[in-house]
């Protein structure tokens, strides 16, 4: 498996820069005052999304599967290295855009307490993390081109119903409040949903690929 | 002598094929070639064996191990060479190195970076730029390196010069010198199965038509060339197919020795694992 970790990692070593080009910008207009520090949560989410895929869509290309299915790893090999990869890829940009903003804010370029923007960078992780955990079956059963077209519903359904939802609140409307209980336990129940989420789409992409004929 | 390899009424349906109550056995110390035409079955056997493809009905067994049951410790026993190269053409065969010798288990490195040198093959160099000869070599020597008792060789030899197909040769012979050893070779160039199988396979619309051991097979078999006129004298259950021509008629004879007895002014000449295959094929058209 970490052999798959690792092919994943040098076959995607040419996006990766091309990545890590994005962040230098981003940090830049970050420092500029151009941009708001939030921007950098929102690449944790484009990594974590374009990351995974990609390396699908190379897998694809190069009908790799195949040959690791006739490898020892096997098919769960397959599935575990990828959704170890996703998990990595989500970790290290997480670690990496936290470190990036906290040292920013001490130094003094944002006035927002690094608390706070530890927990943005959470809550990015953690959407990117059920938002993988959701398209993550999908890529390993159709392939990355094919996958594409429920990524995008995925994305608009998300992002639109996103929209709504402050449209709504723009208007006035009032939300339905949420008894005191589940106010007080939402970071963790969010958490278990997304370990949880994550947990039952490895089970749904093992159930894919044992089926799967190449 | 123990079988490396046993495959006992295989069965894969597709709906428009049907691989159909395949069994062949390799002995250890042995190559067999599997021969026959394209969609005969040869890939869907071999896939069926790596369980890249769910069989429908049969066993298959890897030294004595189940291939579903004991998957992966029967995977650990084998290389892979498949018809057409699977690796990310961005890596380097160093890397490739790198990444298969965390699957394997008995992965050797130094066996690999000598065939690299063998074969000629740039450590450095991105995979896009091999020509397909150059890939197969890369895939034949990370087979060789996964340390395996097993080989299963799609199509390995096509795509490959003659000098360098005789190289790759030689280096299965000296891979079945260790009677533990067996490989199972897949390929349409029937020249290359005349110099190295001991036993062949051929499979013809899906069933196996003919498998034994290679020298009897040629010994037994022949070719019968005459005229219309003769071949319409002779009985044709000693026959297994023919082509009849402008200028002549061929004919495979099944059993050489026992056709020339009773039809002693008849020609009756040696045959080649290609006269089997057309012949056989032809006989089927007919």
């Amino acid at each position: 498996m970490m052999g798959l970790i690792y092919k994943d990692v040098v076959a995607l070593k040419k996006q990766l820069s091309t990545l890590l080009v994005f962040v230098v910008v981003y940090g830049g207009f970050c420092i500029a005052g151009v941009l708001d520090f939030s921007i950098i949560g929102a690449l944790i989410t484009v990594f974590g999304l374009t990351i995974p895929m990609s390396s699908v869509a190379l897998d694809d290309a190069a009908h790799w599967d195949r040959y690791v299915v006739s490898t020892p790893a096997g098919r769960s090999g397959i599935v575990a290295g990828k959704y170890l990869f996703t998990l990595l890829v989500i970790l290290v940009s997480f670690l990496a855009g936290t470190a990036f903003m906290v040292s920013l804010s001490l130094l003094g370029f944002t006035d927002t307490p690094p608390l706070q923007l530890m927990v943005t960078n959470l809550s990015c992780a953690a959407a990117t993390l059920l938002l993988d955990a959701i398209l993550l079956p999908f890529l390993l059963k159709y392939g990355a081109e094919r996958a594409r077209v429920i990524s995008m519903i995925t994305f608009i359904l998300i992002f639109g119903g996103g929209i709504l939802l402050m449209r709504v609140m723009d208007n006035g409307s009032p939300l339905p409040s949420l008894p005191d209980w589940m106010g007080n336990t939402l970071p963790v129940l969010l958490g278990l949903l997304v370990a949880g989420g994550f947990a039952l789409s490895y089970t749904i992409a093992q159930g894919i690929y044992l089926r799967k004929e190449f | 002598m123990n079988n490396a390899l046993e495959v006992s009424h295989l069965t894969k349906d597709y709906g428009a094929f049907r691989l159909e109550d395949v069994s062949f056995t390799v002995p250890g110390g042995t190559i067999m070639g599997l021969i026959g035409e394209n969609g005969a079955g040869k890939s869907t056997t071999i896939k069926c064996i790596l369980n890249l493809l769910h069989r429908d009905g049969g066993t298959i067994s890897v030294f004595g191990m189940d291939n579903l049951a004991e998957e992966q410790a029967v995977k650990a026993q084998m290389g892979v060479v498949l018809d057409e190269s699977s690796f990310h053409e961005g890596l380097t065969p160093l890397q490739l190195g790198k990444t298969l010798s965390r699957l394997y288990p008995h992965w050797d490195d130094r066996y690999y970076q000598d065939y690299l040198i063998k074969f000629q093959l740039p450590g450095k160099k991105t995979i896009k730029t091999f020509s397909r000869g150059m890939k197969m070599k890369l895939a034949i020597a990370a087979a060789f390196a996964a340390r395996p008792r097993l080989l299963l060789l799609d199509e390995a030899t096509s795509g490959l010069d003659p000098v360098v197909r005789d190289e790759i040769l030689d280096e299965f012979l000296n891979f079945i010198q260790d009677e533990h050893h067996a490989i199972l070779i897949s390929s349409h160039i029937t020249s290359d199965l005349e110099k190295a199988a001991d036993y062949i396979t051929y499979l013809h619309q899906g069933r196996v038509a003919i498998t034994g051991a290679k020298d009897e097979l040629l010994e037994t078999y022949g070719k019968l060339v005459c005229g219309k006129a003769d071949l319409e004298k002779v009985d044709k259950s000693l026959l297994k197919g023919c082509r009849v021509g402008q200028f002549g008629c061929e004919a495979l004879v099944k059993n050489r020795h026992a056709f020339l007895r009773r039809y002693p002014d008849l020609t009756v000449d040696p045959v080649t694992l290609e006269d089997i295959m057309v012949l056989t094929g032809k006989g089927d058209a007919q």
